[in-house]
């Protein structure tokens, strides 16, 4: 499978994510040649524990998640961020999950927009909202590069790339830029062959960052 | 949803058996080797206690996890006049790293179980599986190379068939049909309800294994 990273967009101290500048990555990407394809689309749920005395309720993870990816549309990732755990799942696992009733989707975000083609690179924007709103809380992007599937082995094009693409947005002068944090896929027990585990595995990465930055500006703000 | 009979047989018999679903199905048997393990919620997790099974195929060149959901029987007096229990049931492929995740999530092993034996899957009426296996024991953790009979000397027969709202009339009558053609060897019924094993099962194995399946009993 090729691999891909995940970015987030991170706002400047004092600034917060808008649609203008979701526009203006969509029109940097057209800018640089990225031919707009179709949508994309990815979803994440937040699950929580149901239990009786809610004194104990640490002992049962809280950053337990549910992420759905487009290019896997009969499978579904539940990930424990913390414990770095992960599995695959057919969709149906939802439905033991539900009847189970020892936990509950919480929140649920989609990640969506539109797909764009660059040469050997496929270029994702998306903007992040809860199901059934459209009040915006962040930005994603994917970068595929369809040759590789080594994660070792693509770093470097895909270094370059990154760099390429951060300064041509750079000249648009935006309040923040991209992030890629890239988790320890050892770790996870994932291997150097790219899979949608590993998609998985960023997107529960960037959730936590993407809550560790709202709760700082909430303390600044406070 | 599935539609389940259950059955039990002497091992001396399992043979003959195994002939005459060989004659009845004309596929030929697949050997099963699964580790069950039924995981049980931690008291305070859920409203409710709840109950999962994770299933590993030991029978493939790697093991396959499978997770599965047994919800509650089809209830009334319709239910209580047919001799199939039809219920709810999800499943669900699962990675390796199954078992972690329920530990984690706040799941306790309540047992485990190694099933050994061989099924048969085909079509008649409906999707039929016919699985035949020894429940075994495990007297260490987890360790499926050091297992050993709950009941030496019987197997357990399960005949299931999956099943939804709208079709589960037709295949309990296609499940039912053909656990006639076993009555001879072995009675099945509804799990949890015992009959024992079969008085004419000797006699059925007999004729079933001089005749190599040729014949009909």
């Amino acid at each position: 499978m090729p691999i891909k990273w995940v970015l987030h967009w991170q706002p400047n101290p004092g600034t917060t994510v808008n649609t203008q500048i979701l526009t203006e990555v969509s029109q940097c990407v057209e800018g640089i040649n990225g031919v707009k394809e179709g949508r994309w689309k990815a979803t994440l749920s937040f699950y929580k524990p149901m239990v009786r005395e809610q004194a104990n309720a640490t002992e049962f993870p809280r950053d337990f998640l549910g992420i759905s990816l487009q290019e896997q549309p009969n499978k579904y990732y539940l990930v424990i961020r913390g414990q770095r755990l992960i599995v695959e799942a057919d969709s149906t696992i939802q439905t033991i999950m539900e009847k189970l009733q020892s936990y509950k989707t919480r929140v649920a975000l989609n990640f969506e927009g539109f797909q764009y083609q660059l040469g050997d690179f496929q270029l994702r924007v998306g903007k992040v909202v809860p199901i059934h709103s459209e009040s915006l809380r962040g930005i994603v992007m994917e970068m595929e590069y369809l040759p590789i599937s080594s994660w070792e082995k693509s770093h470097q094009i895909m270094g370059e790339f990154f760099d390429i693409w951060q300064e041509a947005l750079s000249k648009r002068s935006l309040p923040g830029h991209f992030v890629h944090i890239e988790p320890n896929f050892a770790e996870y027990g994932l291997s150097d062959e790219y899979s949608s585990q590993h998609t998985a595995a960023q997107y529960a990465s960037i959730m936590a960052q993407m809550i560790a930055t709202a709760q700082s500006a909430q303390a600044a703000r406070n | 949803m599935e539609c389940v009979v259950q059955g039990i047989i002497e091992t001396q018999h399992v043979e003959a058996l195994e002939i005459l679903l060989q004659g009845l199905c004309g596929v030929h048997r697949e050997r099963l080797r699964i580790h069950e393990l039924c995981l049980k919620s931690c008291p305070n997790l859920g409203l409710v206690s709840s109950e999962v099974r994770l299933l590993c195929d030991l029978e493939q060149s790697e093991p396959t996890w499978t997770v599965r959901q047994v919800g509650g029987a089809m209830r009334g007096a319709g239910a209580e006049q047919i001799s199939v229990l039809v219920r709810n049931t999800v499943e669900s492929k699962i990675s390796k790293d199954a078992l972690r995740l329920f530990y984690a999530l706040g799941y306790r092993l309540d047992h485990e179980l190694l099933r050994v034996g061989f099924a048969f899957h085909f079509q008649r009426g409906a999707q039929i599986t016919v699985t035949v296996s020894s429940i075994n024991k495990m007297l260490k953790l987890h360790s499926t190379d050091e297992a050993v009979p709950v009941t030496p000397g019987i197997q357990l027969v399960e005949v299931t068939a999956p099943a939804s709202s709208e079709n589960y009339s037709e295949v309990v009558a296609a499940v039912s049909s053909f656990c006639e053609y076993l009555a001879p060897l072995l009675h099945l019924s509804k799990p949890g309800i015992s009959t024992g094993v079969v008085p004419t099962a000797a006699a059925a194995a007999a004729s079933l294994m001089s005749d190599g399946g040729g014949a009909t009993l």
